[in-house]
C-alpha cells in the first residue's frame, strides 16, 4: 500500500533522487565516533540542529499561551509553568535549551576551527556560520526579555544603552529598538515579533544555505 | 549484502533500528507538548458555585430576571462576570431558576416578551417560545428546554 | 538525465518517462575503506547520541524549574541588571576602566567589533593550506587569547556578583501567598519610621540591600541584637530610639519569622 502511494508519487514528481543522495551520501571514517572514539567532536554540530529543533518545537507551543503584553505576559508564563500540564517541562526546555544550544554552538566552532575546516574551498560556509552564531545570540537576546520579569527588564535596559553607545546610529537604533523612548510595551511586542518570526526567518535561511554547502562540499578531510 | 537464509538484510536491520531510535527520540520531544498543548480539553471543569442571588422571601410565582456577580477564572484572567437568571416559585413551592440563554442560538430571553403570551418565556432573535417551567415548544426553533 | 529534443515526458510534467531512478541503495561493499552511507548507518550512531543527549536534557528540564521572577517594575531603582550567562563576558568587560567612561566606545564597539569580525573573516586572515592546528600557530594562538579571554572575564564576573544578592532581588512573590503585613501594627510603624523600611522593603521582602525578613530565623531578641550592632553588610548604630520600641519591633518582626504566629 505504501509502496503503490510512493510509486504513485514517484512517476509524477521524480522524488526517488531527491532523497537517494541524502541517503546514500557516504560518510568517511574519521568523523566517525564508532571507528575513532575521538570523532565525537564531529557529533557537536549535529546537537546543535538538534538543539535548535528542541527550541523551534518547544517555542512553538509556548506561543499557544503566551502573550506578548506588559500586563499579560508575566502572568501568563506563570500560568503556563505552573498551571499547564507539563508546563515546567516545556517552558524548561524552550529555556534550557538556549544554553545548550549556545554551549553546542561555541563547541561546534572551535572544531570547525581547530581542525582549520574554515579553509578553502569552504571559506563561504564559515561565514555562514558565524551568521548563524550571532542570530541564535540575538535570539537569545530578545528571548530574554519576553517573560517581563525584573531581570528581563533591567538587562534590556542594559542591551539598550550599549547600543546607544555606538556613534552617529546609536540613538536610533536604540529608539528603533525600543519602539520609543523606554522600554515598554511596544519594546516587548518588538522583541516578540523579532523572536519569533524575522530571527527564525534568517535562521532558516542560512541553516539551509548551511546544509546545502556541506552536502556539496562534503567534510573536511582527515587531518 | 543480503545472506542467504536470512529475511531481514543488514540494511533492512538497521533501518528498522533506525526508525525505532527515531520514534523514541520524537515520542520523547513531542509527549510533553501535545499534553501541554490538549491541556484544555484534558482538565475537569469544577462543579460551579452557589452565589448568593437573592433572598428567599423576594422570591414569587411570577418569574423575576436577577443579575448577579460571579468571581471567574479565565486562564490568567481573573475578574467578574456579570451573569442573570430567572427565579420563580411553583405552586407547590419549589424554587426554579432558568438561565436566560436561548438553546437555540444563544439570544436572551424574556418572560412576557411577547405581550400575546404572557406565561411564556419568549426569545427575540427567532421567535422562540418556552413554557413558564422552561420547556421549548414544539414548532418554535429551540430544541432543548431553558438550562435549570 | 537526458534534455532537448528526443525526450519523452510523463503526460506534460518534466519527469522522463524510461530513465527514473531505481530505488536501489548504493552498495558500499565495493569501496574500500571504512566510509558507510548516512543513511541508515551513520545516522543511526548519531541519533543514538542523540537519544541520550536527549535523556539527559529532559531530566535537566524536570529536575529543574525554568526562573521566573516577579513582575517587571521599571519603578524599582535597587535592582542590579544582570544578562544571561553568554553575554556575561561583555557585562565585565565594560566594567574596567579602559572601556568605560571615555573610553565606553572602546568596550561596546570596537573590542567586541574587532572580536567579532576577526572570526567572521577568519578565512581569509588565515589563508595557508595547512590545516593541522600544530602548523598554523598564529591562527591557534589569537584563537587560544580570544577562548581564554573570554573564559577570564565570565569567570571574574562570576566572581564578583554578590549571588545571593542576584537571587534574592526580585524573586517571584506571589500574591496571596505569603503573610500580609499588618500595616496597622505599632510594630510596623516603628519600622517604618526607623530606617529599616528602605532596605527590608514595605512588606519585610528585602531588596538587593537587604534579606526578606519574612521567614527570617532569628529570634526576637537575636532581631534586636542585630538593629542596633548589624549584621553582616547591615552597619551598626542604625537604631535610634527607646528599648520599648525596639522590642515591640522585634517581636513584630519575629512574628513574621520562621514558624512565627503571623506567617501562615
Amino acid at each position: 500500500m505504501l509502496q503503490k502511494i510512493y510509486d504513485w508519487v514517484d512517476e509524477r514528481v521524480d522524488i526517488t533522487p531527491l532523497w537517494r543522495d541524502i541517503a546514500d551520501h557516504e560518510v568517511p571514517e574519521h568523523v566517525n565516533p564508532a571507528h575513532h572514539f575521538s570523532a565525537f567532536v564531529y557529533c557537536f554540530g549535529g546537537l546543535t540542529f538538534f538543539t535548535i529543533v528542541i527550541q523551534i518545537l518547544s517555542g512553538m507551543f509556548l506561543t499557544m499561551y503566551y502573550v506578548p503584553d506588559i500586563i499579560n505576559a508575566h502572568a501568563s508564563v506563570y500560568y503556563l509553568q505552573n498551571e499547564i500540564a507539563h508546563g515546567q517541562i516545556v517552558r524548561g526546555m524552550h529555556h534550557w535549551g538556549a544554553s545548550v544550544a549556545i554551549v553546542m554552538l561555541f563547541l561546534h566552532t572551535l572544531r570547525v576551527f581547530f581542525t582549520g575546516s574554515y579553509k578553502k574551498p569552504r571559506e563561504l560556509n564559515w561565514v555562514v556560520g558565524v551568521l548563524l552564531f550571532f542570530v541564535v545570540l540575538a535570539l537569545g537576546l530578545t528571548g530574554y526579555l519576553l517573560p517581563w520579569d525584573m531581570k528581563a527588564l533591567f538587562a534590556t535596559k542594559v542591551t539598550l544603552q550599549i547600543a546607544e553607545s555606538v556613534p552617529v546610529i546609536g540613538g536610533i537604533a536604540k529608539t528603533l529598538l525600543a519602539g520609543g523612548e523606554i522600554v515598554g510595551a511596544s519594546t516587548l511586542a518588538r522583541f516578540f515579533a523579532i523572536h519569533v518570526f524575522f530571527l527564525p526567518a534568517a535562521l532558516f535561511g542560512l541553516l539551509g544555505a548551511h546544509f546545502l554547502m556541506i552536502r556539496k562540499q562534503g567534510v573536511s578531510g582527515p587531518l | 549484502m543480503a545472506q542467504n537464509g536470512s529475511k531481514v538484510t543488514r540494511r533492512q536491520f538497521l533501518t528498522y533500528t533506525l526508525t525505532g531510535v527515531g520514534g523514541f527520540m520524537a515520542a520523547t520531544l513531542i509527549s510533553p507538548m501535545v499534553n501541554f498543548a490538549i491541556e484544555p480539553v484534558l482538565k475537569k471543569t469544577g462543579a460551579g458555585d452557589k452565589v448568593k442571588v437573592m433572598s428567599l422571601d423576594d422570591i414569587t410565582t411570577e418569574p423575576q430576571r436577577v443579575d448577579f456577580k460571579k468571581q471567574t477564572q479565565d486562564a490568567w484572567y481573573e475578574f467578574e462576570e456579570t451573569l442573570s437568571a430567572w427565579v420563580y416559585k411553583t405552586d407547590s413551592g419549589e424554587i426554579i431558576a432558568l438561565s436566560p440563554i436561548c438553546t437555540h442560538l444563544g439570544c436572551q430571553v424574556a418572560f412576557a416578551g411577547d405581550p400575546t403570551r404572557p406565561q411564556e418565556f419568549f426569545c427575540p432573535c427567532h421567535l422562540g417560545r418556552y413554557e413558564k417551567d422552561g420547556t421549548n415548544i414544539p414548532g418554535t426553533p429551540p430544541t432543548a428546554p431553558l438550562a435549570r | 538525465m537526458h534534455r532537448g529534443k528526443g525526450m519523452k515526458f510523463v503526460t506534460d510534467s518534466r519527469v522522463g518517462i524510461s530513465n527514473r531512478k531505481q530505488n536501489i541503495a548504493k552498495d558500499y561493499s565495493e569501496y574500500p575503506g571504512r566510509t558507510e552511507a548516512f543513511w541508515p548507518n551513520f545516522l543511526l550512531k548519531e541519533w543514538m547520541v542523540g537519544s541520550v543527549f536527549l535523556i539527559g536534557f529532559i531530566a535537566l528540564t524536570i529536575v529543574e524549574a525554568p526562573p521566573l521572577q516577579n513582575i517587571a517594575d521599571p519603578t524599582n531603582t535597587s535592582y542590579i541588571p544582570l544578562p544571561d550567562w553568554y553575554f556575561l563576558f561583555l557585562y565585565q568587560l565594560l566594567k574596567y576602566q579602559f572601556a568605560a567612561g571615555d573610553w565606553i566606545l572602546l568596550g561596546t564597539v570596537i573590542i567586541p567589533g574587532l572580536a567579532f569580525t576577526a572570526l567572521l573573516v577568519a578565512p581569509w586572515l588565515d589563508q595557508g593550506l595547512e590545516r593541522r592546528p600544530a602548523k598554523r600557530p598564529v591562527a591557534i594562538s589569537f584563537m587560544l587569547l580570544g577562548i581564554l579571554s573570554v573564559f577570564y572575564l565570565t569567570w571574574e564576573s562570576v566572581q564578583t556578583t554578590h549571588w545571593d544578592q542576584v537571587h534574592a532581588q526580585g524573586e517571584l512573590q506571589i500574591p496571596g501567598e505569603g503573610p500580609e503585613i499588618d500595616t496597622a501594627a505599632p510594630g510596623y510603624e516603628i519600622y517604618s519610621a526607623q530606617s529599616c523600611v528602605n532596605c527590608h522593603g514595605q512588606n519585610l521582602e528585602g531588596g538587593a540591600a537587604a534579606p526578606a525578613l519574612v521567614g527570617t530565623q532569628y529570634t526576637a531578641e537575636e532581631i534586636a541584637e542585630i538593629a542596633v550592632n548589624g549584621v553582616g553588610t547591615m552597619p551598626a548604630g542604625q537604631w535610634d530610639g527607646s528599648d520599648e520600641d525596639l522590642q515591640a519591633m522585634s517581636e513584630f518582626i519575629a512574628s513574621y519569622g520562621e514558624g512565627g504566629e503571623n506567617n501562615k
